[in-house]
């Protein structure tokens, strides 16, 4: 019988467009040093540690971790990274349950960092294309990188193909409520990148094509910063949280996914994110839950594109395939509705700090849970090209 | 796009060494130019058949499960995982194909892709394939607008006509643009196809309304392009850029001078213009750079035309100033 795990603190660095203060060294530091101050306990406490780092480039060294270990206090003991592109934040922290619930520690640090605009286009000045140029180098090297693979234009074919199949679902009127309802939310986000961003569905409506179809509001915004979670076994957790006056969040679910990198008959279903789909069932039984809509409370789900959120939403069967828009037609996301989804802005708004990103969203359940006295949340991580890698994990107080 | 005598990176990729120092809350912090980068002589290894197929004999290989005949193109292993890693055979594919669902279209590329965009990436079923091969889709109709290539639509496959062994050696454009001989080709040559039939629309002879439409927009164009000049944020945009630009509408015609963070409008006809923009109704590009909807997305929707894919960087920059002046007022 596996241990039952619960996260007990979580803690987030401010999320930035860049930070010229700071290296990634400090700022995974900085997390470490909020994250135990949260728990109300020693590093020295700490069994383990589990990196949530996803591009050697964006950090500008391979095994990025190894200058972390020793500087956030954790020498001599367990560490290890988890890589799985956009999916890396919510992998690391199934990682690190994974070893709690079989017994090998008490205690782990979940560490998500990123530092990807230090990269920076000479030709236009700028950093963001080179942002997008270094996730480039993410996509099949011999069949598609050469034909100008970006993680936009991989998305934008599951949504195309999706909207193939359901012409009236993705209304641009909705994508952009839905990002206007988002930076909203962002406003009460302190440590967001786009706090102060409020947009209006006609400002998204107006905003600029990027990719067909998404438009530069319906994006996530690269961003710079840490996040960070102890999580530890059942005993521990209920003494540490003896000690905060916090209750222990457990993590009931967790589910995983990998579809095909390529597409066609047998491999990967285009208008599908199977991955979605299946990572979100699986957590679910694990869970025991037997109706999702009835069940999950709070979403955090990590909305690279708000068409994604949508299809994302239905292959969690928080809405129907085909009719994604319901969320917003019927009221499901709006306030009082059914699910409050991404009440930390997203990664729209607060920003993607890629590996750093799912954590976050952990750390903003987390919170909701316990401000709202909610019961059950769902976090998610996608990644990797078409949609291919989702992790899913279920949140529960107590 | 690769072409034989180039570098493996550009020369104007490059920066210089250097440093420089910025100042934030009266902290120092020193920034310094840099790169990470490797070298390869890369193998293509089992698949080098599909790449010298594409390279010298203009050929597209699949490979056939010998167990339970799937044929997959592009043929990315040897051994089918589906029949408990039963050999597959190389087998060869048709070069006409149908959408296996409608194409994203890039328009704002990175540097690397920058004279490619606007560009298409989709997948394509060829004849006798069961699976789907990347492939950037263009249209010899001019920009690359949604609705040209959708899920199902037939293409065909172009091979450039400079080949290097890579994926980019190829690409597939739409069979009811090409004749029937085209569509019939093996190996066709990108050099054997018209790209010029992406002409200068016809402006109609200008009705008193028009002109005075010409009139009404160009009075609001001139006073936002002298906003945009005075807005810090808005110089910013176009710092180090010079274009000249000749604007064509029904009602008239101007000009767009912009001069590294300097932009103004003249009213005057450019015979030797960096780029044409056409607009009908000049009303759009008023509205474009008043930021009531962006002008890139009216070149998508065919409400504009300019001549140059290219200069799409430029429309870009204008988007942005837009932007820039009406952030500046919040
Ligand atoms: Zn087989």
């Amino acid at each position: 019988m596996s241990k039952r795990v619960g996260i007990v603190g979580a803690a987030v660095t401010p999320f930035k467009a860049k930070w010229n203060e700071k290296t990634y060294y400090e700022l995974a530091q900085m997390a470490t040093r909020e994250v135990v101050k949260d728990a109300k306990i020693s590093i020295k406490d700490v069994d383990s540690v589990f990196y949530a780092i996803y591009n050697d480039i964006f950090e500008r060294t391979c095994i990025p971790e190894h200058p972390l270990q020793g500087l956030i206090g954790m020498q001599d003991k367990f560490g290890m990274r988890v890589s799985t592109g956009g999916a890396t934040g919510a992998y690391t922290i199934s990682a690190a349950h994974a070893y709690l619930a079989a017994g090998r520690f008490k205690t782990a640090l979940v560490l998500g960092v990123e530092k990807c605009t230090d990269c920076f286009d000479f030709l236009s000045m700028s950093a963001t294309p080179e942002v997008i140029k270094t996730i480039g180098w993410s996509g099949d090297s011999f069949f598609e990188q050469q034909l100008g693979w970006t993680a936009a234009d991989s998305y934008a074919e599951v949504v195309l193909a999706y909207m193939d199949e359901h012409p009236k679902d993705l209304k641009p009127q909705v994508t952009a409520k839905i990002s206007s309802l988002l930076s909203q939310y962002v406003k009460n986000n302190k440590f967001a990148q786009r706090q102060h961003d409020q947009v209006t569905p006609q400002e998204v409506m107006n905003s600029r094509l990027i990719v067909y179809p998404f438009k530069e509001l319906e994006i996530c915004v690269y961003t710079e910063g840490a996040a960070a979670l102890i999580l530890a076994e059942e005993d521990t957790a209920k003494a540490i949280s003896k000690n905060t006056g916090k209750p222990v969040i457990w993590i009931t679910g967790l589910g995983e996914a990998n579809e095909h990198s390529f597409a066609g008959k047998k491999q990967k279903v285009m208008p599908r994110i199977m991955s979605d789909y299946l990572a979100s069932h699986r957590a679910y039984k694990m869970a025991g839950i037997k109706n999702p809509m009835k069940s999950i409370d709070i979403v955090e789900l990590h909305d690279a594109f708000v068409h994604q959120l949508e299809i994302t939403m239905s292959e969690f069967d928080l809405v129907p395939r085909g009719n994604a828009d319901a969320l917003i037609d019927d009221g499901l996301m709006l306030p009082g509705g059914e699910y409050l989804v991404n009440p930390c802005g997203g990664l729209i708004y607060c920003g993607h700090a890629v590996g750093a990103s799912n954590v976050m969203s952990a750390w903003s359940a987390r919170n909701e849970l316990i401000k709202r006295k909610k019961k059950t949340a769902l976090v998610h991580g996608t990644g990797s090209t078409i949609a291919q890698y989702t992790a899913v994990c279920i949140l529960e107080h107590d | 796009m690769a072409k034989m005598k180039e570098k493996v990176i550009a020369p104007e990729y490059i920066p210089e060494k250097g440093s420089h120092v910025l100042t934030i809350d009266k902290e120092k912090y020193l920034i310094v130019n840099d790169a990470m980068y490797t070298f390869y002589q890369r193998s293509k290894g089992e698949f080098s058949p599909f790449f010298l197929g594409i390279r010298d004999d203009k050929k597209i290989l699949g490979c056939k499960c010998t167990k339970c005949g799937l044929v997959r193109c592009p043929p990315f292993l040897t051994h089918c995982p589906d029949c408990n890693f039963a050999p597959t055979k190389i087998v060869e594919v048709g070069q006409v194909g149908k959408m296996l669902s409608t194409p994203p279209i890039t328009y704002f590329a990175n540097s690397l892709f920058l004279k490619m965009a606007p560009y298409g990436r989709g997948r394509v079923v060829l004849q006798g394939a069961d699976t789907a091969l990347s492939v950037n889709v263009y249209t010899t109709t001019g920009i690359l607008a949604p609705g040209i290539i959708k899920k199902g639509t037939e293409v065909k496959v172009v091979f450039r006509d400079e080949r290097n062994g890579e994926i980019s050696d190829i690409f597939c454009v739409p069979t009811k643009e090409l004749t029937k001989a085209q569509v019939a080709k093996k190996g066709l040559l990108a050099s054997q196809i018209n790209w010029e039939g992406a002409v200068e629309p016809d402006l109609k002879k200008p009705t008193a309304a028009d002109k005075a439409a010409y009139g009404k927009a160009l009075k609001e164009i001139k006073s936002v392009i002298k906003l945009m000049n005075q807005t810090e944020r808005a110089r910013k945009d176009i710092a180090g850029w010079k274009r000249d630009i000749k604007v064509k509408t029904t009602g008239g015609e101007f000009a767009i001078i912009i001069n590294n963070g300097d932009i103004k409008l003249e009213e005057k006809k450019l015979t030797k213009p960096d780029f044409v923009v056409v607009a009908r109704d000049p009303k759009v590009l008023a509205d474009g750079l008043a930021y009531r909807g962006a002008i890139t997305d009216s070149i998508i929707m065919k409400r504009l035309w300019i001549s140059k894919n290219i200069e799409f960087t430029t429309i870009f920059k204008l988007d942005r100033m837009a932007r820039s002046v009406a952030r500046s007022k919040k």
